[in-house]
């Protein structure tokens, strides 16, 4: 390095490396002055050192791109989870199908106990009973059977996300496997939990709505494994 | 200048309110400015996280993208924030804040591209790069905007430590000691990566038919 080259057309030695430090001036003193002399003798390395400053100019004209808008919000939330006292952190899943599961039995309770007061207040005749039957039943059914559809919606969704995670899976290492399977496995049995919840008072919102936000973030989390790989959030899906 | 309490506002407007307030008549913006919003971060002053933020959004969100590509770019900056809100309670200015933010976003980018290659097994280092060069990207027609896209193609082709010191040097325009520290490394180590980064940029720009005439009139 540093020696002056033979003028042209004989080939020069002069590495890219060496013209990039002389362009930035990073060389010592002895050997810029040597390769000064070099590059004004040296047609390829004018040329060179020519490209060298060219593509470190247009290097600094690339923009800084906008992040998407959906950053900052992200971000937010994130550090909003982060900020909460610890308490509230914990397992926010359970805490949900706690206060599901403590609505669902207020309001068991309160409809048992609305029930015995009507019953002891009124005891229905045939006829009213029968009336009763008539408008109270297609409405509960009707409920239900909304329900119904809506759960088999989202099981079809899960039933496809499945297929797709089933496809990715060998993909990733073993750990990752394991620990979509344990997280999996969590998501089933708080949706299995909520069913059955949702079972014990048939047409009723509250437990319902539990389930379903069940199946909303069991699909989160299949959407999340598929789309990111093996290397989806550690603690589940994005809340 | 007339400023608003910043906790009256939100977005934009807090974070314009926040940079009134950072800037008092005859002080001199950057440093002075950053220190004060370190300030109000740490005294939880509403929107304060917000105007740091967005007075570092590009520049985190422009590292990520041309570190790990744009798949993972927004992933990586979201990452790279988190870091950056966590650690600054603890930030005691040694560095200049915008060296510690490139710092927390460069590293950000390189576990995530480590992580990302052990997930996939086998694997190289080349995968990451393949999967960013196989995105769609929009082909500019004309002039200097055809340029700038196949620059950052051939960005995309050199491996993540040369593409780390070019993007950093001249991309963002920092200083081989502000890069030195960023990535724990020597001042000759930053300086000689670089220019064997450059080396290997030129060769495929070759590759690829850019000309110094084309840079030129780029």
């Amino acid at each position: 390095m540093g020696s002056v080259a033979p003028s042209p057309p004989r080939p020069c030695a002069q590495s890219t490396e060496t013209l990039s430090a002389y362009a930035d001036g990073d060389l010592p003193p002895a050997e810029t002055q040597v390769l000064r002399a070099h590059v004004a003798d040296c047609p390829r390395c004018t040329v060179s050192l020519a490209e060298l400053r060219a593509m470190s100019a247009a290097a600094r004209t690339l923009e800084r791109p906008e992040p998407p808008p959906t950053l900052w919000a992200a971000v937010e939330g994130e550090m909003a989870r982060h900020d909460r006292p610890w308490w509230m952190s914990l397992r926010l899943f359970g805490w949900g199908a706690l206060a599901g599961a403590a609505a669902v039995s207020v309001i068991a309770l309160g409809l048992a106990s609305w029930r015995t007061r009507q019953a002891s207040l009124t005891l229905p005749t045939p006829a009213t009973a029968v009336a009763q039957v008539t408008t109270v039943d297609p409405l509960l059914n009707e409920a239900e059977a909304e329900f119904a559809r809506a759960a088999a919606a989202y099981e079809r969704s899960i039933e496809k996300l499945r297929d797709l995670l089933q496809r990715e899976e060998p993909r990733w290492s073993p750990a990752e496997r394991a620990r979509c399977a344990e997280r999996l496995a969590q998501l089933d049995e708080a949706i299995a939990t909520s069913r059955e919840l949702a079972h014990r008072s048939p047409g009723d919102t509250v437990g319902n709505e539990q389930l379903f936000a069940a199946y909303q973030q069991k699909i989160a989390f299949l959407a999340e494994a598929v789309h990111r790989g093996g290397t989806f959030r550690e603690g589940g899906p994005p809340q | 200048m007339a400023v608003k309490p910043p906790h009256t506002m939100l977005g934009v407007s807090a974070v314009r309110a926040i940079e009134g307030l950072l800037a008092p008549a005859g002080a001199s913006r950057g440093e002075l400015d950053d220190a004060a919003l370190i300030a109000a971060i740490k005294r939880s002053d509403p929107g304060s996280r917000e105007a740091l933020y967005h007075r570092y959004k590009r520049r985190v969100y422009g590292l990520a993208l041309r570190i790990v590509g744009p798949i993972d770019a927004e992933e990586v900056a979201q990452e790279a924030f988190i870091r950056i809100f966590r650690g600054l309670p603890k930030f005691r200015g040694d560095a200049a804040l915008s060296t510690w933010i490139y710092r927390l976003a460069v590293n950000a980018a390189l576990s995530h591209r480590t992580r990302r290659a052990g997930a996939r097994l086998p694997t190289d280092d080349g995968q990451a790069d393949k999967a960013i060069e196989a995105q769609p990207a929009e082909e500019p027609t004309r002039g200097d905007a055809v340029l700038r896209a196949r620059l950052e193609r051939a960005l995309v082709r050199l491996p993540a430590g040369y593409r780390t010191v070019i993007v950093l040097h001249d991309v963002e325009g920092l200083e081989h000691e502000e890069i030195a520290s960023i990535l724990s490394c020597h001042v000759g180590t930053s300086k000689s990566q670089l220019h064997k980064a450059r080396a290997k940029l030129r060769e495929i720009l070759a590759a690829d038919g850019i000309t110094a005439a084309e840079l030129e009139d780029g």
